[in-house]
């Protein structure tokens, strides 16, 4: 079978062209976006997946992670005992200054553990070891922190809440929402650092269950015995904090209006450029029809030039987001393309190609029959 | 029995508030094999009326035939049936397809009027062998003389065989020796498959190869 449509797409090349890349400029828009904002999300909640913990024990109405009460540190106790309770440690995450080399200060967010071995966090560290961290003025900076902080070195000194401590190890892929760099230090040291704050308290109880354990029974116990605390699952906990970033920061609709305005550039484009082909090719519609053609035989053509050019247009626009990834990441962001993403923006943008080939279509079946005639 | 029967066609635009009659009571009947030319000055509704003989417009009112098929006004579907089984167009400024090649236009259109794959491509070969192109048959229109453009259109016209082709100022744009050619041919087709054929035009030299001459002026049929 003769394919009027994609010969006349190939044979017009640089309008082919710029159709195609039209659709990819508007395909990498919203995959970078995107993939940022989910990149960021994925930084609000990585340490909540990467703690081996069953049920978080949180300060009451806790919005998030980063924003935490302080609440009685014995309150562990009353958890332990519970039955299936495996293993139960208070976790505390604080917020502390930093002094530079500079003479300026930094933020950092610590968390500080008694034992962080059987909770698997640090899970990267890349020199150091964490026992090294209950044995004294030590503390563990994540390689992020680099950037706020200037280079530093196993061995290396840095103050922090005004007490010198010593970088102890260096972990990796530790991060916050807000990219302030996050610290690993020994419990006690961290009350110690923050006494008004910390002293008798935690900001979190991890909890881990014993094999063969009913979740939801211990977590009903737990909150029945700490009414002035909240207790969440992981995956609940990693939800209500990713949910605060997107609904309270504008972020999550940011996100829409970039995907609304990656979709509108390809719409128009692939609109437009079908519009004007159309137009400049109106009589040869016209003699399509005089030939036997019908409005359905227009639109097949149409449709599958909106889904060639939709087609090349999404390889196109996803080359170049993942090619920025390595360039992202030395940005300290990071970009994550989801497989399930890609396929929907991959379907989004042929269905979008193929509502703008309509445009262009209402414009063939409503011409003058008689245009063939004309010259 | 007549290819084409046209009996008191009236076809009335409406242009803003107003209703404009092109049409007004033409009528004209064509017999298998029989070659009809169509004259008349700009305005006069040649081309209203060659569009509704070819299934392109219905008409306001009238009765329309086509190889035996009336044409039935409420059925917008049916105009292109019709087309599609029994007629082919040849116009003036040949409406090839500039992606297609010379073959691939007649396949083309063998596809649309439901020919499928390989006996397209063996059809349209034989027909471009007919008009006497085939060793022109890969080549795109861009690199065909007007003479072979007109050929290449009018085995498209044949294609899956029409017993009506109507044709608009087909010797328009062609040289004098191309045009006598292009009417020869036109002459062989309609004579050897009995084929009706109408053409409009101002070129007297079509007289020379027509049955009749008929004249529209004011939307009606003179003579």
């Amino acid at each position: 079978m003769v394919d009027l449509g994609l010969k006349t797409l190939l044979h017009d090349k640089v309008r082919f062209g710029i159709t195609t890349l039209g659709v990819a400029f508007a395909v990498t828009l919203v995959l970078v976006q995107i993939g940022l904002f989910v990149g960021l999300l994925d930084n609000s909640t990585i340490t909540i997946r990467k703690f081996d913990a069953d049920l978080w024990v949180t300060s009451k109405n806790s919005p998030n992670l980063d924003f935490v009460h302080q609440f009685p540190e014995s309150n562990v106790y009353r958890v332990r005992s519970i039955p299936g309770v495996e293993r139960a440690d208070n976790l505390i995450l604080s917020f502390m200054q930093v002094a530079l080399p500079t003479g300026a200060e930094e933020t950092t967010i610590v968390y500080a553990m008694k034992d962080f071995e059987p909770w698997g966090v640090p899970w990267r560290v890349q020199g150091g070891n964490l026992d090294d961290l209950r044995r004294g003025n030590f503390v563990m900076f994540d390689a992020s922190a680099e950037k706020r902080f200037g280079s530093f070195a196993v061995g290396d000194y840095r103050e922090v809440n005004g007490k010198r401590l010593r970088v102890v190890g260096v972990t990796s892929e530790a991060k916050s929402f807000t990219t302030t760099p996050l610290s690993f230090m020994a419990y006690e040291k961290a009350q110690e650092l923050a006494p008004d704050l910390l002293s008798g308290k935690a900001s979190y109880i991890l909890v881990k269950l014993a094999p063969g354990t009913d979740r939801e029974q211990v977590r009903r116990e737990v909150a029945r015995r700490l009414p002035h605390n909240d207790v969440y699952t992981s995956a609940e906990w990693a939800t209500r904090s990713r949910d605060y970033w997107i609904e309270n920061t504008g972020l999550g609709f940011n996100a829409f209006l970039t995907v609304f305005l990656g979709c509108l550039v390809g719409v128009v484009v692939v609109a437009q450029t079908l519009y004007a082909s159309t137009m400049e090719h109106i009589k040869e519609f016209g003699t399509v029809k005089a030939i036997g053609g019908s409005n359905l035989d227009i639109y097949r053509m149409l449709a599958k030039q909106a889904s060639i050019a939709a087609g090349f247009g999404f390889v196109l626009g996803y080359l170049p987001a993942q090619l920025l990834k390595p360039v992202i990441a030395q940005a300290d962001l990071k970009l994550i393309i989801e497989p399930e993403f890609t396929v929907a923006v991959a379907f989004g943008t042929l269905v979008l190609c193929l509502c703008s080939s309509l445009i262009a279509f209402r414009k063939v079946a409503s011409i003058d029959p008689a245009l063939v005639f004309r010259s | 029995m007549f290819s084409v029967v046209a009996e008191e066609v009236t076809k009335v635009f409406r242009e803003g508030r107003d209703d404009v009659p092109v049409l007004k009571g033409a009528s004209l009947s064509i017999a298998p094999g029989e070659i009809v030319s169509l004259e008349g000055p700009s305005g006069s509704g040649k081309t209203t009326f060659l569009s509704i003989l070819g299934c392109l417009l219905s008409p306001t009112s009238g009765h329309i035939s086509i190889a035996g098929e009336t044409l039935e006004a409420k059925r917008p579907a049916q105009l292109q049936t019709i087309r599609k089984r029994h007629i082919g167009f040849v116009f003036q400024q040949f409406n090839l397809f500039p992606a297609l090649s010379a073959l691939e236009n007649v396949e083309y259109a063998l596809n649309l009027k439901g020919v499928p794959g390989k006996a397209a491509y063996e059809q349209a070969l034989a027909l471009i062998e007919r008009v006497g192109l085939a060793d022109r048959a890969k080549f795109l229109p861009r690199d065909l003389s007007g003479g072979q453009k007109q050929r290449v259109a009018i085995a498209r016209a044949l294609a899956a065989e029409p017993s009506v082709l109507l044709a608009d100022e087909p010797t328009a744009n062609l040289d004098i020796n191309v045009a006598e050619t292009i009417l020869d041919l036109f002459v062989e087709l309609a004579q050897r498959d009995q084929r009706a054929l109408l053409i409009v035009t101002h070129d007297p030299k079509v007289r020379r190869v027509v049955d009749r001459t008929v004249r529209i002026e004011g939307g009606r049929i003179a003579a």
